[in-house]
């Protein structure tokens, strides 16, 4: 499920870095506001999910990405399922 | 609460230009747009301005805008809806849509205002607004204003655009926003294959062609020219402080849209109206394009493709463009920031963009040499820019 997050996340950050789970949204991936709503865009369509983007208002890495979308339980199945 | 917290609360990021020793922002220019420019007390060649054509310090557009003063004064003091109705104002109006071809125009102080102002009147919480994600900032505070589900799109990637409008069902109305040539690096948005994806997806189009009006087109007649899109059935909107070396924003688009922004839109209602001079300005700058645009675009065409030559053999890192302006790629704030100071040291004034008007350490610097530039000052410019990419 990580992996499919960080390509998601990877194909509309154009011209940047290889994205990890590390990585930090401002220092290494550069990602400014209208970035973090294709972001954000990009995982709805994904994964067919509804996110607010106040909810995630406060991440700083890949991995706080990751947290929120598993404890938001969108990803009920299982990491296997997906 | 103490107005002292508020104070500290306003303070600006000057650490940049402290470190450089220099700000490039607020120079105080003490000349018109004339063959050098006065820039605090120093001549320079200007290429910076937006005055493509070179009709800013124009002696017929000067001598319009001085006689209209002598008709009407200096301004109406009141806004389009009440007293700034001046007939030269209704005459531009008709005259700005048969220029574009499209049904009507209204006028604002600003392009900044007109987008600022358009979004929130027609489109609300139950629409979806998806807009490149390089576009102005007038048309991302505009959008924002409208509580619209927005998605951006990656810069002028049709397949990406196409993506989300597939899946984009259930919303009251779909909008697609972009612009002509995005003035910060000198790419033309394939609107025409825009305006296809929103006939098929029913989403409406709207363009910004602030920096294509009066430039593109075989008559200067902006993007709807240039990529032959005849009929078209969405909103435009456009600078006139650019090509068109005046001031002021229109809105175009079918006569229902025209109407209802007229008595809606606040920033049209509630402003001052565009005044005597500057409307006379504008409509006599249509007319020498109307006569003489192919002769001014050939003059702007090649003085863009000699700089653009000087900067590759400088060294430079830069994208032939299409549209008349080169963008050299400059990186990080610092960067962008040296190169503009060098450029200014030797006499040439340019832009320098950072975030946020580019994404981070996506520094550019803009050179955009105005058709009325002579060959003279076109040669020291070319001079200049190896000089410096060769040091
Ligand atoms: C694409 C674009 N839209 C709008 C504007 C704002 O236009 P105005 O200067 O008329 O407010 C600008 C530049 O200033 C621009 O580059």
């Amino acid at each position: 499920m990580e992996d499919r997050i960080i390509m998601t996340i990877q194909s509309v950050l154009d011209k940047r870095p290889l994205i990890t789970l590390d990585s930090h949204l401002l220092e290494d991936l550069r990602v400014d506001s209208l970035d973090k709503l294709m972001i954000l865009s990009a995982l709805e369509d994904e994964f067919a999910i509804t996110i607010s983007e106040d909810d995630f208002a406060d991440v700083v890495t890949i991995k706080d990405i990751v947290m929120k979308l598993k404890a938001r339980g969108f990803f009920a199945g299982g990491a296997a399922t997906i | 609460m103490d107005l002292r917290d508020f104070y500290t609360r306003l303070s600006v990021d000057e650490s940049l230009a402290e470190v450089m020793g220099y700000n490039p922002y607020y120079q105080k220019i003490d000349s018109g747009l004339n063959a050098r420019i006065l820039v605090n007390g120093h001549e320079m060649i200007d290429l910076a301005s937006n005055n493509y054509l070179g009709l800013a310090a124009d002696n017929r557009v000067k001598q319009a805008a001085m006689e209209a003063i002598k008709k009407y004064g200096v301004s109406l003091c009141g806004t389009p809806i009440a007293t700034g109705y001046i007939d030269l104002f209704q005459q531009l109006e008709k005259k700005l849509s048969h220029f574009i071809e499209l049904e009507e125009t209204i006028i604002l102080p600003s392009c900044y205002q007109a987008n600022n102002g358009l979004f929130n009147c027609i489109a609300g919480p139950k629409d979806l607004i998806i807009v490149d994600r390089l576009v102005h900032s007038s048309l991302i505070e505009g959008i924002k204003s409208t509580g619209s589900k927005i998605r951006p799109f990656l810069h002028n990637n049709l397949e990406h655009l196409e993506g989300i409008l597939q899946r984009s069902m259930g919303y009251r109305q779909v909008f697609v926003v972009t612009e002509s040539v995005f003035s910060t690096e000198g790419s033309i948005a394939p609107f025409k294959e825009i305006v296809q994806l929103c006939e098929k997806y029913e989403a409406m189009p709207i363009i910004d062609d602030s920096h294509g009006i009066g430039v593109l087109g075989k008559s200067g007649r902006g993007i709807l020219e240039e990529q032959r899109i005849a009929g078209y059935r969405g909103i435009y909107t456009a600078s006139l402080g650019k090509a068109f070396a005046n001031s002021g924003g229109m809105i175009s688009g079918e006569k229902k849209l025209i109407n209802y922004l007229k008595y809606y839109c606040s920033h049209l209602v509630y402003s001052t109206a565009l005044t005597p001079a500057v409307l006379a300005g504008i409509s006599s700058v249509l007319d020498i394009i109307h006569f003489e645009f192919s002769g001014i675009k050939k003059k702007l065409i090649n003085k863009q493709r000699q700089i653009y030559e000087a900067l590759l053999e400088g060294g430079f890192k830069v994208v032939y463009s299409k549209a008349p302006m080169n963008s050299i790629q400059t990186g990080s704030k610092e960067a962008t920031f040296i190169l503009n100071r060098k450029l200014y040291e030797k006499g040439i004034l340019s832009t320098p963009f950072i975030e946020p008007a580019v994404p981070i350490s996506e520094g550019r610097v803009r050179l955009i040499a105005g058709a009325s530039l002579s060959q003279d000052t076109v040669d020291e410019a070319v001079a200049i820019i190896k000089r410096i990419g060769f040091s």
